[in-house]
C-alpha cells in the first residue's frame, strides 16, 4: 500500500465515521465486518459488541428475516436501494430504518460482502403516518357531514361534492364534477352566478364569501328548497378555490311554518269562540222572533212561507258558524275503545236516508280491534268523506269503505270511481276555505284532517291519473 | 200585529191554561228578542211568564219569594258569565227546574252545569216551538204545596 492510498484510506474511514448515517459492512453470511459511531447511536450496539456476530441480531423477534433475501441479491451484484424495514435496538427499541445495501468486491471482482448505510426514518414515519391520518380524519369529516359541502375552482366549476351534497341535491358527485355550480341554484341565479364571481374576483367586493346567508337551491329534481350557504376563500397551489358549505333549512322552515299555522289556528279558535256567541246569540233573538210572527200570520200565506224561508236562511248561518267552530276549535276528543265497523256502518245508513245519495251504493269491507276515539268526531269525519265521494261522483257509483289493520294502527280507505282530483286541487285539499264547490266553505277536508289529528291518526288523499279518489284514515287502536 | 194585540194574548193566556198545566216560567236574557219570542210561545201555551234582563233582577225576584216551576237562563248576561248565577238561583229555588241557554257552550261549561243541577243545556239558536214543549216536560215535585 502507497503512502496516498493510505491517506485515501484514512479520509474516507473518517467520512464514514463522521456521517449522521449508519454505516456498516458485512461479509456474505451476514457477519458484521465493521460498524460505525453512528450505527453505534442507532442501533446501541457498540462496535465491539457486533463486530463478527451475526447481522440477524437487529431483526425484531417475529419479523421476516429478510436479510437472506437480501443478502442473495447482493451475491448477484444487485444493489438494494431505499428498502424501508423495521430494527430492533439493543435496548429492545423498534425503529424504522431506510437501507441502501451495496455488493463489495474484491480485487478479482468478485463479490465478498455488502455495505449497509441505514437511515432512521422512525420520525419521518411517524409525521407521514399522522399527515395520513389527519388527511383521513378530514375526509371522514367532509364525507361524514351532513351538511352539504362544495369546492369550486375560480371559474365556478365544481371540483368536490360531498356525500351530504349528493343527499341534499340528489345528484351523484361524478353527475356534477367539472360543471358550473350555477346548475345548483334556481333562477335568477343561475344566470346570474358567473358574473357574480367575476365582479368578485376583479373586485375583491364580497356578497356571500365570509358571511354566509340564506339562499334557494335547485334539487336535480327541479325542486327547490332552502339551505343558509356559507363560502369561504382558500389558495390551493397558488390556485383560488371556493368552499361552500350548505345546511338545508327545510325542516326549520317547515317547522316555522307548522308553527305559524299552529299560531294562527289559535287566533282563529280565538276569534271563533267570540264570533259564535255574537253571532249566535242574534240569530236565537232574530229566529225566535221570526218564528212567532210567522206562526200569527194566515197559514199558507205568502208571508207566511217568507218567514219560513228566513228562518231556512239563518239555519243555514248557524250551520256555518258551527262549522266554522269545528274546524277553528274541534272539541277535544273524548277518546274511548270502539268498534270503527260500527260508526261507520251508522254513518252510512244516515246518509243512505238522504235523497241525495240515493243513486249511491255504499259497500263495506274488513275488519278491525277497537280503536281508540270519540264516537261523534268520528262520524264527522266519515260523513264528509262519504258526502265528498258521493258528490264527486255526482250523486251515483260505487264506493267502497274498507276496514284493516296495518302495522299497528287501524286504517280505513273510502274509494270511490269518480273522476279523481286534479294534481292541483290535491295540493290544496286540506287548505282551510278552498274549495272547487259552488258552495261550500271549504273547511270539510281540513276539519277532518284536524280531527284526525286530534286522534293522533293521519288522513292522506290518493288520486291516481286515471280516476277515483281514495281517502285514507289512520286511528290508533285501543290496546297500544 | 198591534202591541195592544200582544198584550191582549198575554192576559187571554190563564184561559188557555185548561187543557195543558200551567207553569210559572221566569225567563232570565239581555236579548228582548229572545225574551218577547220566549214569553209569547209560553204564554199561548198557557204558562205564567216572569222576565229579567239579567242575573240580579233574576236574583232579586227570587229572593223576593216569587216562585217558579222553570227558568230559562241565559249563560252569558251582562252581569254574569260563568256559573254562579246557576248556583245562587238553585240554592234561593231548589224546586226550579233551570234550563240554560248558551250560544257557546264548552263541553267543561256544560258539565259544570248539569252538576250545578242545571235539568238541561240548550244551544242558541233553538227553535222555540222545542223550548216550549222542553218546558211542559221537566219533571215537577210531586205536591205544589212545597213551593208555595
Amino acid at each position: 500500500m502507497s503512502q496516498s492510498h493510505d491517506e485515501a484510506a484514512r479520509v474516507l474511514a473518517a467520512i464514514v465515521e463522521s456521517s449522521d448515517d449508519a454505516i456498516f459492512t458485512k461479509d456474505l453470511e451476514g457477519i458484521v465486518l465493521t460498524w460505525n459511531r453512528s450505527a453505534e447511536q442507532m442501533y446501541g450496539y457498540a462496535a465491539a459488541d457486533i463486530v463478527g456476530r451475526s447481522i440477524g441480531l437487529l431483526v425484531p423477534p417475529g419479523y421476516p428475516d429478510e436479510i437472506n433475501g437480501i443478502l442473495k441479491k447482493i451475491k448477484g451484484g444487485e444493489r438494494v436501494r431505499h428498502y424501508e424495514t423495521a430494527r430492533q435496538t439493543k435496548d429492545g427499541r423498534l425503529i424504522d430504518v431506510s437501507l441502501s445495501i451495496s455488493p463489495i468486491y474484491d480485487a478479482s471482482g468478485a463479490v465478498i460482502g455488502a455495505s449497509t448505510i441505514a437511515r432512521d426514518i422512525t420520525e419521518k414515519k411517524r409525521d407521514i403516518e399522522r399527515l395520513r391520518e389527519g388527511e383521513a380524519r378530514l375526509r371522514s369529516i367532509v364525507d361524514a357531514a351532513v351538511d352539504g359541502i362544495i369546492v369550486i375552482d375560480a371559474r365556478g366549476l365544481i371540483e368536490a361534492f360531498n356525500p351530504g351534497a349528493e343527499r341534499l341535491f340528489g345528484y351523484g358527485s361524478a353527475e356534477v364534477i367539472g360543471r358550473n355550480v350555477a346548475m345548483l341554484m334556481p333562477a335568477p341565479y343561475q344566470a346570474e352566478h358567473d358574473g357574480y364571481m367575476s365582479r368578485y374576483l376583479k373586485t375583491g367586493e364580497a356578497r356571500i364569501i365570509g358571511v354566509g346567508r340564506e339562499v334557494s337551491a335547485l334539487r336535480k329534481d327541479g325542486t327547490t328548497f332552502p339551505v343558509h350557504l356559507s363560502v369561504g376563500e382558500m389558495s390551493l397551489a397558488g390556485e383560488r378555490k371556493f368552499t361552500g358549505i350548505l345546511h338545508d333549512l327545510s325542516t326549520r322552515v317547515q317547522m316555522e311554518e307548522k308553527l305559524r299555522e299552529q299560531a294562527s289556528l289559535v287566533r282563529l279558535g280565538e276569534m271563533a269562540a267570540v264570533i259564535a256567541h255574537e253571532v249566535k246569540n242574534p240569530l236565537a233573538a232574530v229566529r225566535g222572533a221570526i218564528q212567532v210572527i210567522g206562526k200569527r200570520l194566515p197559514a199558507g200565506s205568502r208571508e207566511a212561507n217568507v218567514m219560513t224561508d228566513i228562518i231556512a236562511r239563518i239555519d243555514t248561518l248557524n250551520q256555518l258558524v258551527k262549522d266554522l267552530l269545528l274546524f277553528a276549535r274541534p272539541p277535544k276528543p273524548n277518546l274511548v275503545p270502539l268498534d270503527v265497523s260500527t260508526v261507520l256502518a251508522g254513518t252510512i245508513a244516515l246518509l243512505s236516508q238522504d235523497a241525495a245519495h240515493a243513486g249511491v251504493s255504499v259497500t263495506m269491507t274488513g275488519k278491525a280491534p277497537p280503536v281508540l276515539a270519540d264516537a261523534e268526531l268520528l262520524k264527522i269525519v266519515f260523513t264528509n268523506l262519504l258526502v265528498n265521494s258521493a258528490q264527486a261522483m255526482k250523486g251515483h257509483g260505487d264506493v267502497v269503505v274498507s276496514v284493516a289493520v296495518d302495522d299497528g294502527a287501524c286504517v280505513v280507505v273510502v274509494s270511490d270511481n269518480g273522476p279523481g282530483i286534479p294534481a292541483d286541487v290535491r295540493e290544496r285539499l286540506f287548505t282551510p276555505f278552498f274549495t272547487t264547490k259552488a258552495r261550500g266553505t271549504g273547511l270539510g277536508l281540513s276539519t277532518v284532517k284536524r280531527l284526525v289529528e286530534a286522534h293522533q291518526g293521519s288522513i292522506q288523499v290518493e288520486s291516481p291519473g286515471t280516476g277515483g279518489t281514495r281517502a285514507r284514515v289512520r286511528l290508533p287502536l285501543a290496546n297500544l | 200585529m198591534s202591541v195592544l194585540a200582544l198584550i191582549e194574548r198575554r192576559e187571554m193566556s190563564p184561559q188557555i191554561a185548561k187543557k195543558s198545566p200551567s207553569l210559572r216560567v221566569l225567563i232570565v236574557d239581555d236579548e228582548s228578542l229572545i225574551r218577547w219570542s220566549l214569553a209569547e210561545v209560553l204564554l199561548d201555551a198557557g204558562h205564567v211568564v216572569d222576565e229579567a234582563a239579567d242575573g240580579a233582577s233574576a236574583v232579586s225576584l227570587l229572593s223576593r219569594g216569587k216562585s217558579f216551576d222553570v227558568v230559562l237562563l241565559d249563560y252569558r248576561l251582562p252581569d254574569s258569565n260563568d256559573l254562579h248565577l246557576l248556583e245562587t238561583i238553585r240554592r234561593l229555588s231548589p224546586w226550579s227546574a233551570v234550563i240554560m241557554m248558551t250560544a257557546f257552550g264548552t263541553p267543561e261549561m256544560m258539565d259544570g252545569a248539569k252538576k250545578l243541577g242545571a235539568y238541561r243545556v240548550v244551544a242558541k239558536p233553538f227553535d222555540v216551538h222545542d223550548m216550549a214543549r222542553l218546558v211542559v216536560e221537566v219533571p215537577r215535585p210531586a205536591s205544589d204545596i212545597s213551593r208555595e
